[in-house]
Parts: C-alpha cells; sequence; structure tokens
C-alpha cells in the first residue's frame, strides 16, 4: 500500500480521498442509523415489559393500552427451532455436495453442478415459499408427519396430530433447502484450498477415501464451523418462505410437528396492523432489534471464523 | 473388510446426499413450470397486460406487479449503485484504513442481513413521515439490499487488477482521480457489471423488504414513485394468503414469470463468470 500512496502530490491523494469518504461513510450511516432506530423504537415497550417481552408467551392485542401486553418468546422459540433444524438438515447435505463436487465429480460436470448450487442460492426465496406452501406441506403431512405420528407419538418429536402440516419441521427443512448451497459454497472452497500435498500424505498412509476425507474434513473445520454459523444466520433471518410454511400460531411446543412462529414471520404479519395499537410497533421493534443482534453477532462471528481460518 | 465397508457406505451415502441436495432445486423448476404455464397460456397476453381479476373467478393479468417490478429495479439501482460502486472502490483503495475495514466489514454483514429488517426501518424513516406506501420507499429498501453485492463485487474486481497496471497509469503523471476513474475502473468493468447484474436479480425477487415500504398494487398500472406500487414476489406473497382458488393460479402463473426474469438475468452472468458471492 505504502508505495503508492507516496506517489503524486499529497494534496490530491487527500482530495480523492476525502471525496470518496462521504459514499462509504453513508453506508455505515444507514447502518448506524438503522441500529439506532430499532434501539429508539424498543425503548418504549422495553421500559413497559422490562425482559419479559422475550420470556414471556403472551400476545394480548387490545385497543384498550391498559391491558396490551406483548410477549414474544414464542417466536423467538421458533425462530432458533426452525434454525437449528435448517441447520441439522443442511450440514450433512452440503459437506456431502463438496466432497462430491470436488472429489469425484467429473471435470465436465462440476461447472453445471456449481452453477445448479448458484441458481439455488439465488433463487427468489417466495419461489421457495410457494413451492413450501403449495407442495412441500401438503407431502410432509401426508407421507412423513401422520405416519410418524400414528405409529411413534409416544416419542415427544412426534407427538403433535400434523393437522395442517404447517408445523416448525416444514418450515425447518424448507430453511434447510435454502441454505445449504450457501453452507456448501463455503465448505467447498476451504475444502478446494487444501494444499495437494497433504492428500497425497494422506493416501501415501494407505487411508481409504472415506479416511481421507474424515481427515481433511478436520483440517477445514473453521470453515465447516463458519458455514453453518452463517447458515443458521441466513436460516434465522428469512420471512416469506417460513411464515408461508410455520402456521404462524403462538405456540411453544417440543413436537417438530407443531405449528409455530418466528420472529420475523411475526413481523411480517403483525406490522400492517400493528398501527392501530399503543404499544405494539415498538413490541415488534423490539422483536426486529432481537433479530438485529442475532443477526449481527452470528454474522460478526463466521466472518472472524473465515477469515482467522484463511490466515492460519 | 470393515474398512472397505466403510468406504462403500462413504462413498453411496456422498452420491445420494448430493442427489438430494440438488433433487428440491428441479422439483420446485419443474413445479413451477407444469403449474405455471397453463395459467400462462390460459391467460394469453392479458396475464402480463391485464390487472388483477376478482376473487374466485377468471385470471385477469398481473401488469401492475410485473411494472411495479421494473420501476423498482430500476429506482432501486438508481439509488443504490453511485453509492455501492464507490463505497466498493473506496474499500480496495484504502482497505487499511479505519473506514476502509469497517466498510468491508459492515458490506459483508449487509449480504446476510434479515431484509425484513430493511422494510421496517424504511417504514418508519420514510413511510409514516410521508404519509403513505411509495414506490420510493419500496425502491430504498432494495437499493439497501443491492449495496452489499455491488460493493463487494467492485472492491474485488479492483484489488485483481495487476499492480503494474496502476504504476504505469501513475507513471504517466495522472493524478489518483483519474488513474482510478479512468483506467482502474475500465478494467475492472467486467466485475462491476457482475455485480450490478447479479444485484438486480437478487432484489427483483426480494418480498420482505418490500412488505413495508412498496404497499402492492393489483389494479393500478403505475400512479407516480410517491404512490404505492406492486411487485411480483409482494402479489405472490399476498395471493397465496388468500382463500381463492382463482389467485392460486394466478400465484403459479406470477412464479413463472418471477422465474424467467430472474434465470434470464442469473444465468447468462453465471456462465460467462467462475464464482459468485450469493
Amino acid at each position: 500500500m505504502g508505495l503508492w500512496m507516496s506517489i503524486g502530490r499529497p494534496s490530491i491523494n487527500d482530495r480523492f480521498k476525502i471525496s470518496l469518504l462521504p459514499f462509504s461513510a453513508l453506508i455505515l450511516g444507514i447502518f448506524i442509523l438503522m441500529l439506532f432506530v430499532y434501539f429508539t423504537n424498543s425503548i418504549q415497550i422495553l421500559q413497559r415489559e422490562g425482559i419479559g417481552l422475550y420470556t414471556t408467551n403472551q400476545w394480548v392485542a387490545s385497543e384498550d393500552p391498559e391491558r396490551e401486553y406483548y410477549g414474544v418468546f414464542a417466536a423467538l422459540y421458533g425462530s432458533v427451532y426452525t434454525s437449528v433444524l435448517a441447520v441439522l438438515i443442511s450440514l450433512p447435505l452440503s459437506i456431502c455436495f463438496a466432497v462430491f463436487v470436488i472429489d469425484y465429480a467429473p471435470a465436465r460436470l462440476k461447472e453445471w453442478l456449481i452453477i445448479a448450487t448458484d441458481i439455488m442460492a439465488g433463487l427468489p426465496t417466495i419461489i421457495y415459499g410457494i413451492w413450501g406452501a403449495f407442495i412441500l406441506v401438503p407431502f410432509m403431512k401426508e407421507y412423513v408427519m401422520y405416519p410418524l405420528y400414528r405409529h411413534l407419538s409416544f416419542i415427544p418429536l412426534f407427538s403433535f396430530e400434523p393437522l395442517s402440516g404447517y408445523s416448525y419441521l416444514s418450515a425447518g427443512i424448507l430453511l434447510g433447502i435454502m441454505v445449504t448451497p450457501f453452507a456448501s459454497s463455503i465448505i467447498r472452497e476451504a475444502y478446494r484450498m487444501i494444499p495437494f500435498s497433504y492428500r497425497e500424505a494422506v493416501f501415501s498412509l494407505g487411508a481409504t477415501r472415506y479416511e481421507a476425507t474424515k481427515i481433511l474434513m478436520g483440517y477445514i473445520k473453521p470453515a465447516i464451523i463458519a458455514g453453518v454459523i452463517l447458515a443458521f444466520g441466513r436460516a434465522i433471518g428469512e420471512t416469506v418462505a417460513v411464515s408461508l410454511v410455520v402456521g404462524n400460531t403462538f405456540n411453544i411446543h417440543p413436537s417438530l410437528f407443531a405449528p409455530g412462529y418466528t420472529i420475523s414471520s411475526l413481523i411480517a404479519n403483525q406490522f400492517g396492523n400493528a398501527f392501530i395499537y399503543k404499544y405494539m410497533v415498538s413490541a415488534l421493534f423490539a422483536a426486529g432489534l432481537s433479530l438485529f443482534l442475532i443477526g449481527l453477532a452470528v454474522n460478526l462471528m463466521g466472518i472472524y471464523i473465515l477469515r482467522r481460518g484463511r490466515h492460519a | 473388510m470393515l474398512r472397505m465397508i466403510k468406504e462403500k457406505i462413504f462413498l453411496v451415502t456422498v452420491a445420494f446426499l448430493s442427489l438430494l441436495t440438488l433433487l428440491p432445486l428441479f422439483h420446485i423448476l419443474f413445479s413451477v413450470i407444469v403449474k405455471g404455464l397453463p395459467v400462462l397460456l390460459e391467460g394469453g397476453i392479458g396475464f402480463l397486460t391485464g390487472t388483477l381479476a376478482p376473487p374466485g373467478s377468471g385470471l385477469g393479468g398481473i401488469a401492475p406487479a410485473i411494472i411495479g417490478t421494473f420501476v423498482l429495479v430500476f429506482l432501486s439501482s438508481l439509488i443504490g449503485l453511485p453509492i455501492a460502486i464507490i463505497a466498493g472502490i473506496y474499500a480496495a483503495e484504502y482497505p487499511n484504513s479505519l473506514i476502509g475495514r469497517t466498510t468491508k466489514t459492515l458490506l459483508q454483514i449487509m449480504l446476510e442481513f434479515p431484509t425484513i429488517l430493511v422494510g421496517l426501518f424504511v417504514m418508519q424513516i420514510l413511510v409514516i413521515p410521508m404519509g403513505s406506501y411509495s414506490a420510493l420507499a419500496g425502491a430504498l429498501a432494495l437499493a439497501i439490499v443491492m449495496m452489499p453485492y455491488v460493493a463487494t463485487s467492485t472492491e474485488e474486481a479492483m484489488k485483481e487488477i495487476p499492480f503494474t497496471y496502476r504504476e504505469a497509469a501513475f507513471s504517466l503523471g495522472l493524478s489518483r482521480f483519474k488513474v482510478v476513474f479512468r483506467v482502474l475502473i475500465g478494467m475492472a468493468r467486467k466485475g462491476v457489471l457482475t455485480g450490478i447484474l447479479i444485484g438486480m436479480a437478487k432484489v427483483a425477487g426480494e418480498t420482505a423488504p418490500l412488505l413495508f415500504s412498496a404497499g402492492g398494487s393489483s389494479r393500478v398500472y403505475f400512479n407516480g414513485i410517491d404512490k404505492p406500487v406492486g411487485a411480483i414476489p409482494l402479489l405472490i406473497y399476498n395471493l397465496i394468503q388468500q382463500p381463492y382458488e382463482n389467485y392460486h393460479e394466478i400465484a403459479w402463473g406470477a412464479a413463472l414469470v418471477l422465474m424467467i426474469i430472474f434465470l434470464a438475468i442469473f444465468i447468462p452472468i453465471r456462465l460467462r463468470i467462475k464464482e459468485v458471492k450469493l
């Protein structure tokens, strides 16, 4: 860097830097303003309800402000539940896909496989939503949920009768499908970057392909962890596809087949008519704030692990 | 022996799960075509030029949503692109400065940020002061979503230019401004353009940021940028939640239109370049 910093007259360089600065500052400004808007709008409800907002499951919208009470615990629970499901589903898929593309796919097929996952990652989420609501949910209800419920309903995970099919499981599977290409591309890149001499070394010890892959996976563990974390972040922020399949019910239930809510679908569903109530807008902003902070923490963590892994 | 069995199981699992990863994509493409195409054929040209049918009968058209999507993509590009490109250049030119570093991290965070939060934010700062949903608010929300894609790819494209070109340009006695905007940006144009198109393809399919900003319009074509507009994803989202059979059909038709728009932008870019960031 230093080399071309010293080229040319400093005053012109400074002017150049200063003339570009407002644009970068604008992005920074938008972000800070966003955080500020979420904080200031959350204050009202947090002063009224305190931490109870996040720890109780009660949603009383009333014309009489005295009776209004909002607790978003069910939505927080649902957000975490569905996103964890998504990650659990996408982890084996994305690792296997990465391994397949790098190690086994024929050269001509490889490019097309990557293009296909890129399309998947970029496809409008509403298309996942319409497919999820009209095709995935009826299919899951008929062929997965009811059979499991009929035979195994003594297990708490399967204990809820899947009346509508809209459930944590449907949302988790749809999210898992959506985040897999993304997680897979992170793992794939790291897996591709493993020096060839390492592969040679592993195979020269007489390892089978399974053993070699297992050892090499240990080598790119940071990328896998980062992939999981970033996929979780993506899943928890997804809105429309989830809100079409999760059922949108204030519910806290251990069963996979129970309908629930997520923070983002709560906002999507309730914000439109929130303005007729005194505290609901603030409650939804506070719910959004929690999503904001979770998103920020998860992404910073993922980016940090990924960068550290690259430098190592 | 056991090792060989493990090996076999491993290979079969990898092949099976890889197939399973891509299966939903093909099923989605297939379903959207199978359910959407008959709607498009039945609705004919009217499906692309007409307005929404009444609940319960007929298909009508989705023209207001199509127009709205194009207006929104155009306006959001107008707002977002200059900011994003210059911020990307800044991050590439001053990677070690505080602002450069912060911008870069911030852009990566914004790539993954829950987009519904952007919509809520725009509602509070623009829709409420203006008193109504508007194309402008929708465009602002989409611009915020679009910026990180464009800025990140600009930054990466600028960084890939070999250092010697920079030296050569400076040795001609050009100012840094001219070096960057006359020489380097031209060399990075492919990367920048890719970022722009990916950003556009992405925001054309966004729903969540528009929920509380664009407002939606299914019967009025276009009223001006200070009035509500429709968007195809928004229309699909609203129609799915209606109980009427014909609205679900229209939603599938609209999904096919949206998918065609997305693939028409995305596939050509993707075939020309090696990697994209999504």
